[in-house]
């Protein structure tokens, strides 16, 4: 394998494991909702009976979804970078 | 309990989906077309396909019961089972896609000795589905029984046949277009279901929730953690069955072999992700308005003051609540769309581990008579529908509580760390990953059996040994630790084969077949 594409490779293992270590520890959070330490998340939010919690579990889904529509953004113009300068 | 209009409807989805079958099996002319519908799949179908064949009738009825027991608490099994997505792209889509054919077998098996790692992968495989299968056709033979009035085993034979009618002549084309059929009519569903329930409060969630606050018997906890879940232990052991379970389901990571390149299966997964998210965020307003509107009123209690039909009608029972007859006639036929189109993946990826994995790789070491594996690949799937409403038919009396908790239990802790240390560790040897699966599967069924759903609930036991229900916290990472030592103590000239391996192997699923 040249060297070109070891760097490629290496490149696209990093971005994996970024995202993927981010989207864990956001997931693995949300189980601060059942210990002391997110007491303040089961409050409602000022007047509202919307809870931290409840909002948690929202953005949860919506950031997990924005985060992969970036790494795939993020892949696809990599991928036709790398094409690019191969050709 | 429900009139014609549900009759009509379920017709309409059976006529339909029967046709496409036809359709499909004129299509279906070799086992590649059979076991992945020639892969000329689009990202967008199959996203679609991938959340019809995950969104089961457990996740529509079971988290809106849940909800309606325990509040916030229910939601915990949605982030659970929406998180493997992320992860799904990130991590497995686009080299799982790389690397394999037909199965995640092929995936697991590349670099390490065949023979061995497939045969553990089949079990795997085999129990996984199987168990699958088991909740499925219980729960399945249940809901229509008391949809429909049809005898429990009319029930599970009707599932059986239509099933078969797909799979055994369309495979994984017909099982396709089931599933995405059976996505948008369920995603319809609850779109109309969260609509009219937002229309009672006139589209204010804050109303929706003062009065769900107003209406439990919790009161403002209901919209917090704690109503059913207590422990942050038991929190994790669920977000850990849930979300590994999912990235080792064998009839999910075969769905990505479907489609034509890397690029369209990180599409599939990321489309899936978005259907499963909306699903799941549409489920708070299903399931918050099901207490609003369900709690206290009478039509839908027995005397004992039961929920007829148990907590998992709730979403049925809502939906007449809101939409009259015509509607849950439609959700109650989407209810049953929502079994076949899992019950047909759950039969492709079996009939794949046995006609594929089992027969042309193993007994045929690679070189199968490619006729006789597709006539294997029709005939398997009749045996494994027939085995189906046996074991339907079996079990109807059981707790299918603790048969739909093994399944992802079974896959986080055997298929997930085996695929995971294939593809990112080149450390991991044929006895590492043999070893891993092996304890992963022992460890999980034997914490399954001492624990609260079988030795409390089947065999009535009054407190059980090992206090969770989803052990996969612990077995998942006894499985990676058991992997990473029997690899590294792995001195043999197979071992030596199989770390080399891995640079032809990384090569491969990064950049794609033509490196």
């Amino acid at each position: 394998m040249d060297s070109e594409k070891a760097l490629q490779i290496r490149q696209k293992i990093r971005q994996r494991f970024l995202f993927s270590g981010m989207t864990l520890v956001l997931y693995f959070a949300f189980a601060l909702n059942w210990t002391d330490l997110g007491s303040g998340l089961r409050e409602p939010l000022g007047d509202s009976s919307i809870t931290g919690s409840l909002l948690f579990f929202v953005l949860l889904i919506v950031v997990f979804i924005g985060f992969e529509i970036l790494f795939i953004r993020y892949s696809t113009r990599r991928s036709s970078r790398d094409s690019f300068r191969q050709a | 309990m429900i009139g014609s209009a549900s009759v009509v409807m379920f017709l309409l989805f059976v006529a339909a989906t029967l046709a496409i079958s036809y359709w499909a099996a004129r299509r279906t002319r070799s086992s590649q077309v059979f076991y992945t519908a020639g892969g000329k799949i689009t990202g967008l179908q199959n996203g679609t396909a991938i959340a019809g064949d995950y969104m089961s009738a457990a996740s529509f009825l079971g988290i809106t019961g849940l909800i309606f027991l325990g509040g916030f608490d229910g939601l915990i099994f949605a982030i659970g089972a929406f998180a493997g997505w992320p992860i799904m792209v990130f991590l497995l889509a686009e080299r799982v896609r790389n690397l394999g054919s037909y199965t995640f077998t092929d995936v697991v098996s590349m670099r390490l000795e065949q023979s061995k790692t497939r045969s553990v992968a089949i079990l795997s495989t085999v129990v996984v589905v199987i168990l699958y299968l088991i909740a499925q056709m219980v729960g399945a033979g249940k809901l229509i029984q008391l949809l429909f009035g049809l005898p429990y085993e009319a029930a599970v034979i009707t599932i059986s046949v239509l099933v078969l009618a797909y799979v055994t002549f369309g495979g994984m084309l017909a099982a396709t277009w089931v599933q995405i059929i059976k996505a948008v009519l369920l995603i319809s569903g609850v779109t109309i279901l969260a609509f009219l329930v937002l229309w009672n409060f006139d589209f204010n969630l804050e109303n929706l929730l003062s009065s769900a606050v107003q209406e439990h018997e919790e009161g403002t906890a209901v919209l917090a953690p704690g109503v059913l879940f207590q422990d942050p232990v038991q929190v994790l052991t669920i977000m850990v069955s849930m979300m590994f379970g999912t990235l080792g389901l064998p009839h999910i990571l075969m769905r990505l072999f479907t489609v034509p390149d890397m690029h369209e299966a990180k599409k599939s997964a990321l489309y899936a992700s978005a259907f499963i998210g909306y699903f799941y965020l549409v489920l708070i307003v299903i399931g918050f308005g099901a207490i609003s509107l369900l709690s206290g009123d009478s039509a839908y209690y027995d005397e004992a003051g039961r929920m007829i039909g148990g907590n998992n009608m709730t979403a049925i029972h809502l939906t007449s609540a809101v939409g009259g007859g015509l509607l849950t006639g439609f959700m109650s036929a989407v209810a049953f769309a929502t079994i076949l189109a899992v019950v047909a993946g759950l039969t492709v990826a079996v009939t794949a581990a046995i006609s594929h994995d089992l027969y042309a790789e193993v007994l045929c070491k690679g070189k199968p008579n490619p006729v006789q594996e597709l006539r294997l690949a029709r005939i398997t799937t009749v045996v494994v529908g027939i085995i189906a409403v046996l074991l339907g038919i079996l079990f109807q009396n059981e707790n299918v509580a603790f048969i739909a908790t093994m399944p992802m239990v079974v896959s986080a802790s055997v298929n997930f760390p085996i695929l995971f240390l294939s593809l990112f560790w080149p450390g991991l040897t044929t006895r590492g990953a043999v070893c891993a699966a092996l304890t992963g599967l022992i460890s999980s069924v034997a914490l399954i059996v001492i624990g609260p759903q079988v030795w409390v609930s089947v065999l009535g036991f009054e407190k059980a040994i090992f206090p969770y229900d989803y052990p996969a916290l612990f077995t998942l990472p006894l499985a990676l630790i058991v992997a990473w030592w029997m690899s590294r103590t792995d001195t043999s000239d197979r071992a030596a084969e199989d770390r080399a391996n891995y640079g032809r192997l990384l090569a491969t699923s990064e950049l794609g077949k033509e490196v």
